[in-house]
């Protein structure tokens, strides 16, 4: 019996070899297609409060990433996307970062559009020394001397300067109330904006700031009301609270003209609020209306997911084919020459304006104004300022 | 006197979502003696099913309450199956997991179903609200409060009036002794669990309409209930109403005349606040007190 046992384990190893033999060939064959490809590993929200943000920066990637396959790849190779969530929350963009930095393989990181979330994976980015492009808008980001942070949006110190100016010259508001997140994001935007304002001879009559999440507004919406404000500056980070804000404000009858950082045109904001945000007016990075190359991805964009495109899936759009320009440049994935060919993009006519990267690694420089009209976004004007 | 008055009216109608989900978390703690951290849940589960209902089938509000209401019980036994009762002769702990576990698998599982994207619920009336000289009465506010306190008197007539409830009492004091009395003590916690999940429904539908539809409200509420049912005494009805409403007056009134940023904050410097100095709640009774 052991004699026949042994003979069956023997054919049955026999037998297996070639099985075997196929599956090594079959990992063979996988990781060299994998070797091939250039990896860009993206950390977004896929869980948490801003999920469904996640989801549209998720589809403008890899809408951008089958645009350059389709048109050959880059130095021969195709792109390819290794998605992490990061749970909408600082340890989870860490911790989704540092996943996709244990692969060695991957060449470019995309980051967060939420600032507070860029601040905590800083270090992290410092140490793995490699590009990352990123969609917060707290202008410190780019200033506190990381080498390997690139902006695909312009920051907030363009945003303040618009809202301030459109707001004061041309629809000649005077008496501003700013409200802001008590985070990163909404406490940058409220302090240039209050700076902006300063410029141009203006005091906030009030200034109110609120924690992420808030259930209610109404102590917000009754201070603006009885500061005689005839101004709202607003930094919103999440779609959900400017919801509950405008709905609230409409409720209680505060009409007063509201200049908006760019959630304010978002598609998650106008779903959310409806008419509660008809008249007001935004600051956006992204409008379908502000040039051919914008036109064009809106489009498409909207056949393939049917909702509108938004600034969400613009930047991460716009990252990729940056990714995808430096790396053909470079002629390499080799960290410092990337930066070097990420630095000399000039003139690059990208889906959220068009990008001259500056020393310190911010892309963009202007901002679109936008009305929004009944519902829809209509485009005022575009303001761009020369790079610094 | 007029702005004291509003926030006054909007603290209680937000007191009023926490003391709803605050008594799920009550009288599940006083019928198995754990504390079931998905009651938050029950309230996603509850604005979700409205969404279904009316806004994916097509129903009529009243029908989607309905058959919402009637899902949320099916869902309270089957919670109870899953979740407790396996684990009903473990200690305190493993069923504290258990429900931990349960408020993740439910908050990932609509997730993967339906989708990051919020929805939006319309309020019971079209009516946007009701004006004072100044003093604005927001119609959904006001049906928060009229169900909360139509539930509260019911749930007290039931408690006190009929033999169900006094049975649900009697287990949820000693259970050995109600078995003993021949009542069904498992069938009793059954009850509870559905009755629960039912409350924790009506609060998500409720709160819907004003914070919008998303995996993330259960959590949003739950933490501030989870503070009032401490406050008010844990396990202990009228406290869990009281801590309630007093959390969400306090917030308001803090974010008004203090700061908006620590708004959050200020329910849990009332709940350190009631630990130390009066670790019993509102109504509770001290334990060297009890017989």
């Amino acid at each position: 019996m052991p004699h026949h046992h042994g003979h069956s384990r023997c054919r049955a190893a026999l037998a297996g070899l070639p099985l075997a033999g196929l599956a090594l060939i079959g990992s063979v064959l996988t990781s060299t297609a994998r070797a091939q490809d250039i990896l860009i590993g993206m950390a977004t929200p896929l869980t948490g409060a801003a999920a469904e943000s996640g989801r549209y920066a998720q589809w403008g990637a890899e809408m951008a990433v089958a645009e350059v396959n389709a048109a050959g790849g880059v130095l021969g190779r195709k792109l390819k996307l290794v998605i992490e969530d990061d749970q909408t929350s600082n340890p989870g963009i860490v911790a989704a970062f540092n996943r996709l930095a244990s692969d060695p393989q991957i060449a470019v990181f995309l980051g967060s559009i939420r600032s507070t979330q860029v601040h905590a994976m800083d270090p992290d980015v410092r140490r793995v020394a490699k590009p990352v492009f990123f969609g917060g808008t707290d202008p410190l980001l780019t200033q506190a001397g990381d080498p390997w942070l690139f902006r695909a949006r312009p920051n907030d110190s363009y945003s303040a300067k618009v809202i301030a100016a459109f707001g004061v010259e041309t629809l000649h508001l005077q008496k501003w109330a700013i409200i802001s997140s008590s985070d990163a994001f909404g406490s940058s935007g409220a302090r240039l904006l209050t700076a902006d304002l300063a410029a141009l001879g203006i005091k906030p009559i009030t200034q109110q700031s609120y924690p992420n999440q808030a259930a209610d507004f109404t102590p917000v919406v009754l201070s603006v009301k009885n500061s005689g404000a005839d101004a709202i500056g607003s930094y919103f980070t999440f779609e959900q609270d400017l919801g509950v804000f405008a709905r609230q404000a409409r409720q209680f009858g505060l009409r007063t003209t509201w200049v908006g950082s760019p959630s304010i045109a978002d598609t998650a904001a106008l779903h959310l609020a409806g008419p509660a945000l008809w008249g007001t007016y935004g600051v956006a990075d992204f409008n379908a209306d502000s040039s051919p190359e914008t036109h064009t991805f809106a489009e498409k964009y909207l056949a393939l997911h049917h909702v509108p495109a938004d600034n969400f899936g613009g930047w991460t759009y716009d990252s990729i084919h940056l990714a995808a320009i430096a790396i053909a440049a470079a002629k390499t994935t080799e960290p410092a020459k990337l930066r070097a060919a990420i630095l000399a993009i000039q003139g690059y006519k990208g889906v959220e304006g068009t990008y001259d990267f500056d020393a310190q690694g911010d892309g963009l420089h202007g901002y679109n104004v936008v009305h929004n009209d009944h519902g829809k976004i209509v485009f005022v004007k575009r303001v761009d300022f020369p790079k610094p | 006197m007029s702005i004291a008055l509003q926030l006054l009216f909007t603290g209680i109608g937000i007191g009023a979502v926490y003391a709803l989900v605050a008594l799920g978390f009550v009288l599940i703690y006083r019928a198995t003696n754990v504390v079931n951290f998905a009651q938050g849940q029950f309230a996603m589960l509850g604005a979700f099913g409205m969404v279904i209902t009316t806004e994916g089938l097509g129903l009529p509000y009243w029908l989607g309450i309905l058959l919402t209401l009637a899902a949320m019980a099916l869902f309270g036994a089957l919670f109870n199956l899953g979740v407790y009762y396996p684990l009903r002769h473990r200690s305190f702990l493993p069923v504290v997991i258990s429900t931990i576990g349960a408020s993740i698998l439910l908050t990932n599982g609509v997730l993967a179903t339906y989708g990051p994207e919020p929805a939006t619920l319309p309020g019971l009336t079209d009516l946007p609200g009701l004006n004072f000289g100044g003093l604005f009465l927001d119609s959904q506010y006001l049906a928060i409060i009229a169900i909360t306190l139509v539930l509260v008197v019911l749930q007290y007539l039931f408690f006190e009036r009929t033999l169900l409830g006094k049975k649900l009492q009697a287990t949820s004091q000693d259970k050995e002794m109600a078995s003993l009395l021949g009542i069904p003590v498992a069938g009793m916690i059954m009850l509870t669990f559905v009755y629960s999940a039912v409350l924790g429904g009506i609060a998500g539908i409720l709160v819907a309409p004003i914070l919008f539809v998303s995996v993330g409200l259960g959590a949003q509420i739950a933490l501030k209930a989870f503070a009032a049912s401490i406050i008010g005494g844990f396990g202990d009805i009228p406290g869990a109403i009281a801590g309630g409403l007093a959390i969400g007056v306090i917030e308001t009134f803090g974010a008004f005349y203090i700061s908006v940023p620590y708004k959050d904050a200020y329910a849990f410097v009332l709940l350190f606040a009631f630990l130390l100095l009066r670790p019993q709640g509102l109504f509770g009774e001290k334990v060297s007190q009890k017989a």
